[in-house]
């Protein structure tokens, strides 16, 4: 099952944050598809992600992740 | 019939009719456990915690669970407490029998020129409640001693001990290690002090360290301390707390952490579980 969060009003650092403890809810495996306006959070969040571990693609405004 | 026995005729007939119920109820599905999730509001307020790499939801929620007595609302305990009571403890037990003095302000961060005469227990639980509403904040005006330490000690998750004397961190010690509790102690005077935190029967406990109280041991009132050098003890004081309350990191334990601020100089001492130790040795 392919879960979805959509942080397009929201600024960094809430973007992670909130990016981060929906990746915590989820099992290993399960994917994440983030909605993000393009800029900062497009740059940051994919990193962020990256750094903690996880699988992640861009594909547009969107960023999947799958969680590690 | 009495009113006596009619009081017993109806607990005989509820008993009768609850074991009755008993023996026909199918047995209920084991409840699922009530998922424990931040509100908005928690995820707004510790935001800047929850986005480390080492905190996130567990963390949070394990901080929020947690009873913490902290023991002195002074110098020590005021950067324990408000950072504690920031970053979404539980339940803060407060005690502290003094009074705020003019001579407290400069390093007392709880205290303020308006509460000199105030009870330092009350005052410092004012301040925390108006830092964070979601915190219960319980101030105790009494004086730890070796006869109270065990009862006050007893079903917290964590003592912090920002005593100014060493008769109460022995007492302290003593109760913490008999009740399997979780202490930080620390001490603070002039430019330097200690941190460490116990936890009792598996690591070495302020005893084990310290056997015996130095005789001519100096108070902070006869002493002196800068401000900011209590600040650096007690703030790494709450971190061990924040750290042995949530796992996030491993706590300064088996020895103590030396700080001398002239200097800068950050020491790590080891400390080593003594098989005599009478706080300890039993746990």
């Amino acid at each position: 099952m392919t879960r979805s969060l959509d942080i397009t009003a929201l600024t960094c650092p809430m973007t992670w944050v909130r990016t981060k403890l929906e990746l915590e809810r989820m099992a290993a495996g399960e994917a994440l598809e983030v909605r993000c306006r393009p800029g900062e959070a497009l740059e940051n969040v994919p990193r962020s992600a990256r750094e903690a571990g996880h699988a992640v693609s861009v594909h547009g405004d969107t960023i999947r992740i799958v969680r590690a | 019939m009495s009113e006596g026995s009619r009081r017993g005729f109806f607990r005989d007939l509820a008993s009768v009719v609850a074991s009755a119920k008993e023996a026909t109820a199918p047995p209920a599905p084991p409840e699922p456990p009530e998922p424990l999730e931040l509100t908005e509001g928690e995820i707004e307020r510790y935001s800047r915690q929850l986005v480390l790499p080492e905190w996130g939801t567990a963390a949070q929620l394990a901080l929020s669970e947690a009873n913490v007595l902290v023991i002195g609302a002074g110098a020590l305990g005021a950067p324990v407490a408000l950072y504690l009571a920031g970053a979404g403890t539980g339940r803060i037990g407060l005690v502290d029998d003094d009074a705020v003095e003019l001579s407290n302000l400069h390093r007392q961060l709880l205290h303020f020129t308006p509460d000199l005469g105030v009870p330092k227990a009350e005052s410092a639980a004012a301040k925390l409640r108006f830092l964070n509403p979601d915190v219960i904040v319980e101030p105790y005006q009494m004086r730890v001693d070796a006869d109270n330490a065990g009862a006050l000690v007893e079903g917290q998750d964590l003592v912090v001990d920002c005593s100014d004397s060493f008769a109460t961190r022995y007492a302290v010690n003593a109760a913490c290690c008999a009740a399997r509790v979780p202490l930080v102690e620390a001490g603070v005077l002039g430019m330097s002090g200690l941190v460490m935190s116990i936890k009792p029967g598996r690591t070495a406990c302020y005893r084990c360290a310290f056997p015996d109280a130095p005789v001519d041991a100096p108070r902070c009132a006869d002493a002196g301390v800068l401000g900011p050098a209590a600040g650096v003890v007690g703030s790494l004081q709450a971190l061990e707390a924040m750290k042995l309350l949530t796992g996030v990191a491993p706590a300064i334990a088996d020895g103590f952490l030396q700080v001398d601020l002239a200097t800068a100089d950050f020491l790590r001492v080891k400390a080593s579980r003594r098989p005599d130790c009478p706080d300890c040795s039993g746990v």
